[in-house]
């Protein structure tokens, strides 16, 4: 072969490399945790008969102090963990019904939530919980913890509970606190708790 | 050019075994017995930048890894090495080497093409070779500090990080005043005060406006053995009205399983590397995650110092030392604490944390705060 058809054939294989390894690259970032299907939730098909309720606290903080409220929400009483512990967390989002602040963006999404065997709830949160958000580090404790709290009160089988962003472990939401580690819930940052007088 | 379809198929053949080799280097490790010592053979298709410490009757070896390394090992039998054990860590993994022996010097050295790190490891007293280490190449700027060289034993080192940098603009105030500028501005002052009144060096884990990860603020504070490690920071709320200063160290977030066992390192801190336990990988990987652990009483006893100055200095509302699960804590092998000296969303907070004065202040109080744990902590 001529030096010619060397430098085309070098040319060439780099070129082909550069594709396929960008082809694989762009495959890596759609390793993802699976889009969540729970629209069924939202449909009124789970439970055909009169559907019961139960009582849950949702932490929001409020306009005298700095500490988490909790806030009395009736949601229904789906048999299945999860789905439970996942509306409560909509409905945490959704914000307060008593003019409590909510740490949580409106315009963030829950993705999927689940709970493993050692009661670990991986929750997992779209990216517009972090956006334009600005952390300090008592506003990020605040927002961390609401979600921690809420779902270690209400769910016996909920321990510790690990938050995901866009199905990513993130290291933290704004700079301060490890979320690459299973959090423990943080009653001492909320008041006038139910039933500790 | 039929030749040349022939290669073309070929290397599209090839493209993906390419792949994986860029993706997963190999880590292959052997360990072979000389006449007087053990030695073990890190080899790399890669050069690795490695740390080696020693204790009791261990050597960890500290590998940056970027990627996931595949990892080769085959068993073996050895006179001085009894067993090794791999943990990994966000970036790193850790190789355990146990010995039988009690007392022992090593020595190591690296090689290149293909890399490999060869450590010897021999009785104490025996052997003609001198007790230490080689390490030639170590590139990655986290884990080789350009003024590693300097380090005088006896002078020790102060580590301050201003909070945020580059992208990461921390909380933001009314008038547009962004944390990021005033962590550095008073990690300037701070560090201008300790130099001039104390025989200590001081290092910053930024003194310009750049990104630097939170573990690398951690890593920075362990390569330069770091003596008190102070991060600080300025607070942000949802609410306006939240105003006052408070200083937090470490609270562990650990299950009373962990708890006991962290506490268990917290009283043998001396000997961070040599616990053991029925699942030694497991409480080792903890241990160099959260090196922090074993720190806890004397970071606590430095958040108390420092906070009551602030509260002598500054007026503001104290609102006293916190615990809470920090990130850039957990890997800090020293005491260490996050100052947040004031409120920057609360505006009357905000025009103060401006002020050169007030600047002067914060710094002032936690060089008094430093100042009282130094005289505490000194004498050991």
């Amino acid at each position: 072969m001529s030096v010619r058809q060397y430098a085309f054939l070098i040319a060439l294989s780099v070129l082909l490399i550069v594709l396929v390894v960008m082809f694989f690259k762009c495959g890596e970032e759609k390793k993802l945790i699976p889009e969540p299907v729970t629209q069924m939730l939202d449909s009124e098909e789970i439970s055909g008969e009169e559907s019961e309720t139960k009582k849950v606290f949702l932490f929001f903080l409020a306009e005298e102090d700095d500490l988490l409220h909790p806030e009395v929400r009736e949601i229904k009483a789906d048999a299945v963990v999860i789905l439970q512990a996942k509306l409560v967390i909509r409905e945490l989002i959704k914000g307060s019904r008593n003019g409590g602040i909510s740490p949580i963006p409106v315009k963030t999404k829950l993705r999927e939530l689940f709970i493993t065997d050692e009661g670990i709830a991986f929750v997992d949160f779209s990216k517009e919980i972090q956006e334009n958000q600005f952390f300090g580090s008592a506003g990020e404790i605040a927002a961390v913890f609401s979600i921690v709290n809420t779902l270690a009160y209400n769910f016996k089988s909920i321990k510790r509970v690990f938050i995901l962003i866009d199905g990513r472990e993130k290291e933290t939401l704004g700079g301060h606190i490890d979320l690459k580690r299973p959090l423990l819930p943080r009653f001492d940052l909320a008041v006038n708790l139910p039933g500790s007088g | 050019m039929q030749n040349i379809k022939r290669t073309f198929v070929f290397i599209i053949l090839l493209s993906p075994g390419i792949l994986f080799f860029q993706d997963m280097s190999d880590l292959k490790i052997s360990v072979k017995d000389t006449d007087d010592s053990s030695r073990i053979v890190l080899e790399s298709s890669k050069s690795l930048s490695t740390s080696i410490e020693k204790s009791g009757s261990y050597i960890m070896v500290r590998i940056r890894a970027d990627l996931p390394y595949k990892i080769q090992r085959r068993s073996f039998n050895s006179r001085y090495i009894e067993s090794l054990g791999w943990s990994r860590g966000a970036g790193y993994y850790i190789l355990n080497i146990k010995t039988s022996l009690a007392k022992f010097s090593y020595v190591s050295s690296t090689l290149k093409a293909p890399y490999r790190l060869v450590i010897d490891i021999m009785p104490e007293g025996t052997g003609e070779r001198e007790k230490g280490e080689i390490i030639v190449e170590s590139s990655s700027d986290a884990y080789s500090d350009s003024n590693k060289g300097n380090i005088d034993r006896g002078v020790k080192t102060i580590v301050i990080d201003p909070g945020h940098g580059g992208l990461e603009v921390g909380a933001k105030g009314k008038f547009g005043t962004l944390e990021k500028e005033i962590t550095l501005d008073i990690s300037l002052k701070l560090k201008e005060i300790i130099e001039r009144n104390l025989a200590y060096r001081v290092v910053l884990t930024r003194d310009k406006d750049i990104d630097v990860s939170l573990e690398n603020r951690a890593a920075k504070a362990n390569n330069n053995r770091a003596f008190v490690f102070i991060s600080i920071h300025a607070n942000g709320f949802f609410r306006k009205e939240a105003r006052g200063s408070e200083t937090y160290f470490l609270n562990l977030n650990a299950t009373d399983e962990e708890a006991r066992r962290l506490a268990y390192l917290e009283n043998n801190s001396s000997e961070l590397n040599t616990v053991e336990g029925e699942n030694e990988d497991d409480i080792k990987m903890i241990l160099w995650d959260m090196a922090q652990s074993a720190y806890l009483t004397q970071s606590s006893q430095l958040a108390e110092l420092i906070q009551n100055e602030l509260n002598n200095l500054l007026g503001t509302l104290n609102r006293g030392v916190k615990q809470a699960p920090f990130k850039v804590l957990t890997g800090v092998a020293c005491p260490a604490v996050l100052v947040e000296m004031a409120f920057i969303s609360n505006p009357d907070e905000e025009r103060k944390l401006m002020k050169s004065e007030f600047q002067n202040k914060i710094a002032l109080a936690i060089y008094r705060g430093l100042t009282n744990f130094l005289k505490l902590n000194l004498q050991k």
